[in-house]
C-alpha cells in the first residue's frame, strides 16, 4: 500500500464524530436491552417452575411488569453489573501494561531528545484538547509499531507507545498518534468498552447457568407448563448470544477508532501526518510480519491491550492471541480509515 | 389530588431542565474564559523559554568571545615572551592558557547541551513546541467559543438564555488576525534563491 493510486482531500470530522457518537449510543442500548431482556427470561422461567397453578407467558410478562411477581433475576443481575463495572472500572488501569518492558516518561527523566520531544507532543495535545491533567506517558521497549491509551481521569490517564514506533515517525506523525491516542482518552473510551465487554461477559455466564439448570434440571413440570418454548428459546440463545456480543463488540471497538481517528483530526486540523502514520505502521508490520509475530507472541496480556492499540496486528496476519475472535479485527480495516480520514483510491 | 401530583412533577421536572441547561452553559462560558488565559499562559512561557535560550546562546557566546581573545592575547604575549627570551613571562602566559582551556572545558560539562550540535537539534525542539502549545492554545479557546455559541443559539437552549441574558449571554470574538495582517501574510512569499534584503 503507498500512495499512488491515491487522492488526499480534506475530512469532515465534525460529521465523523456525530455519525460514530449515534453508532456508539445504538450499541450500548443494545446491550443495555439485552442484558435486561436476558434478566426477565430467567424471571419468566422461574416464575413458570414455582408458580401454581400455571400461567401463560404473557400473563407472566404482564404481572412482572406490574410488579405483582417481582423480577428478582433481572434486579440482581443489574446488581451484579453495577458492582462488577465498578470494580473493572477501578483497576483496569493497573493492567494495562502487563506484561511488558516498560518505562515511564517524564521531563525530568526524559533519557535523550526523542524522549524529550514525545513528552512535548503529548503536552501540546493536552493544550488542545483543553484537557485539565496530563496523562502519564509510557515508552515499551519493543520493535514493532504500536501505541495505546487507557483511562479516563487524572489517576488513570495513560498513553503507550513502543520504541520501534516513537524511533520511526517524524514529529508530526509522532503528534498525530498521540492525538488519536488522547482523542481515546477524551471520548472515554474505555470505559464504553469495558462497560460493553463487562455486561457481554455477565450475559454469556448467565445464560450458561441458565442453559445447564434447564438440562440436567428438568422435570415433568416443564412439559405440564408448555415449558418446551422456553427451554428452545434458551437452547437458541446459547448459541446465538455468544455471536452477537462479539459483533456489537466489534462494531462498538471500530465505531471508537474512527472517533478517535476524527479526533486527531480535530486536535491537529491536519489529516495527513496520522495517513502518513498508518500506512507506515501498516507497511512496517507488513515487512517484519516473522519478527513482530514473534514479538507479539512473546508479550504475555497481548489480549488486554488489543482493542486499545492503534494498531490491530491481526490485519497483516499477525495473530498474538489465538482465538476465534482473530477471524474479526478489532479496528476496521486500514483501507477504510484512511477513506475516513479523506485518502481514497482514485476511481 | 392526581392532577396536583402530575402538575407538581412537571414543574419539577421542568425546573430540573432548566437548572441543567443553565450550569452547562456557564461551564461553558467558564470554559471558555480559561482557554482565553490559556493563551497569555503561552505567551508569558515562549517569553520565559526565549529569554533562557537567548541567555544560553548569548553567554555561550560571550564566553567563546572572551575567551577566544584572552586565549589569543594570551599566546602573543606568551610568542612574544618566548622571542624575547624572557622565560618567566611566557610560562606564566601558558599558564594562563591552559587555565582557560580548562575552564571551556568546565563550561562545557556544565553544559552538556551546548557540546557538538546536539544543543541545536534541543534548542529547534524547544522553539517548536513553545510555538505548537501557543497555536493550540489558541485553537482550543477558538473551540470552546464554538461550543457555547452552538449551544446558547439551539433550541431549547436559546429560551433559557433569553430568560437570563445577563449571566448566559456573553459575545466572545474568536481569537483572529485583524483583516490587513491577514492580507500581508497571504501575499508572503518565501524566496530561497534570493538572499533576504537587509
Amino acid at each position: 500500500m503507498n500512495y499512488k493510486g491515491f487522492v488526499s482531500s480534506a475530512v469532515d470530522w465534525r460529521e465523523q464524530l456525530r455519525s460514530n457518537q449515534r453508532r456508539t449510543r445504538f450499541v450500548i442500548v443494545m446491550f443495555i436491552a439485552l442484558y435486561v431482556l436476558l434478566g426477565l427470561l430467567i424471571d419468566v422461567f422461574l416464575a413458570m417452575q414455582t408458580i401454581f397453578p400455571p400461567l401463560p407467558v404473557t400473563e407472566i410478562l404482564r404481572q412482572l411488569a406490574n410488579l405483582q411477581i417481582f423480577p428478582y433475576a433481572t434486579l440482581s443481575m443489574a446488581v451484579v453489573a453495577t458492582i462488577s463495572i465498578f470494580v473493572t472500572y477501578s483497576f483496569h488501569d493497573r493492567i494495562m501494561l502487563l506484561g511488558t518492558d516498560y518505562h515511564q516518561v517524564t521531563p525530568e527523566t526524559a533519557k535523550d531528545l526523542a524522549e524529550r520531544q514525545l513528552y512535548n507532543v503529548v503536552e501540546e495535545m493536552k493544550v488542545a484538547a483543553g484537557l485539565r491533567f496530563m496523562p502519564k506517558v509510557y515508552i515499551i521497549e519493543a520493535d514493532y509499531m504500536n501505541a495505546f491509551a487507557s483511562g479516563y481521569s487524572e489517576k488513570s490517564a495513560m498513553v503507550a507507545i513502543t520504541r520501534g514506533l516513537m524511533e520511526k515517525l517524524d514529529r508530526a506523525e509522532l503528534q498525530a498518534v498521540m492525538a488519536h491516542e488522547l482523542s481515546h482518552i477524551l471520548h472515554q473510551d474505555i470505559k464504553l468498552t469495558l462497560m460493553a465487554s463487562v455486561l457481554a461477559n455477565l450475559m454469556l455466564i448467565v445464560l450458561d447457568m441458565l442453559f445447564y439448570s434447564v438440562l440436567f434440571g428438568r422435570d415433568d413440570r416443564d412439559r405440564r407448563n408448555g415449558g418446551n418454548g422456553i427451554v428452545l428459546v434458551i437452547i437458541l440463545l446459547r448459541y446465538i448470544l455468544p455471536i452477537t456480543t462479539i459483533l456489537l463488540l466489534l462494531y462498538l471497538s471500530r465505531t471508537r477508532e474512527y472517533m478517535a481517528d476524527a479526533g486527531c483530526v480535530e486536535l491537529t486540523r491536519n489529516n495527513q501526518p496520522l495517513i502518513n502514520a498508518l500506512l507506515k505502521i501498516h507497511q512496517d508490520h507488513l515487512d517484519h510480519r516473522e519478527q513482530y509475530g514473534a514479538a507479539y507472541s512473546q508479550t504475555p496480556h497481548e489480549d488486554i491491550r488489543r482493542e486499545a492499540y492503534l494498531y490491530d496486528p491481526v490485519q497483516c496476519g499477525i495473530e498474538p492471541i489465538k482465538s476465534l475472535s482473530n477471524l474479526f479485527s478489532t479496528h476496521p480495516p486500514i483501507e477504510d480509515r484512511l477513506a475516513a480520514l479523506g485518502y481514497q483510491a482514485q476511481k | 389530588m392526581g392532577t396536583l401530583f402530575f402538575v407538581i412533577v412537571i414543574l419539577v421536572a421542568l425546573a430540573a431542565w432548566f437548572i441543567s441547561i443553565y450550569n452547562k452553559l456557564i461551564r461553558y462560558i467558564e470554559e471558555v474564559n480559561n482557554n482565553n488565559k490559556q493563551i497569555d499562559i503561552q505567551l508569558d512561557r515562549r517569553y520565559k523559554v526565549f529569554e533562557s535560550l537567548i541567555n544560553v546562546v548569548k553567554s555561550y557566546m560571550d564566553y567563546e568571545k572572551s575567551t577566544l581573545k584572552e586565549v589569543v592575547a594570551l599566546r602573543n604575549q606568551a610568542q612574544h615572551a618566548a622571542a624575547a627570551g624572557d622565560q618567566e613571562g611566557k610560562i606564566a602566559a601558558e599558564d594562563a592558557i591552559s587555565k582557560i582551556a580548562s575552564n571551556i572545558n568546565l563550561v562545557f560539562e556544565q553544559y552538556p547541551a551546548l557540546k557538538a550540535g546536539v544543543n541545536v537539534e534541543q534548542f529547534q525542539e524547544e522553539i517548536a513546541n513553545t510555538e505548537n502549545k501557543l497555536a493550540f492554545a489558541k485553537q482550543a479557546y477558538n473551540d470552546s467559543i464554538q461550543k457555547y455559541n452552538e449551544t446558547k443559539k439551539s433550541f431549547f437552549e436559546s429560551i433559557v438564555v433569553t430568560m437570563v441574558p445577563d449571566k448566559l449571554n456573553k459575545e466572545f470574538v474568536y481569537w483572529n488576525l485583524p483583516a490587513e495582517k491577514i492580507a500581508e501574510q497571504e501575499a508572503y512569499t518565501v524566496n530561497l534563491n534570493k538572499p533576504p534584503k537587509e
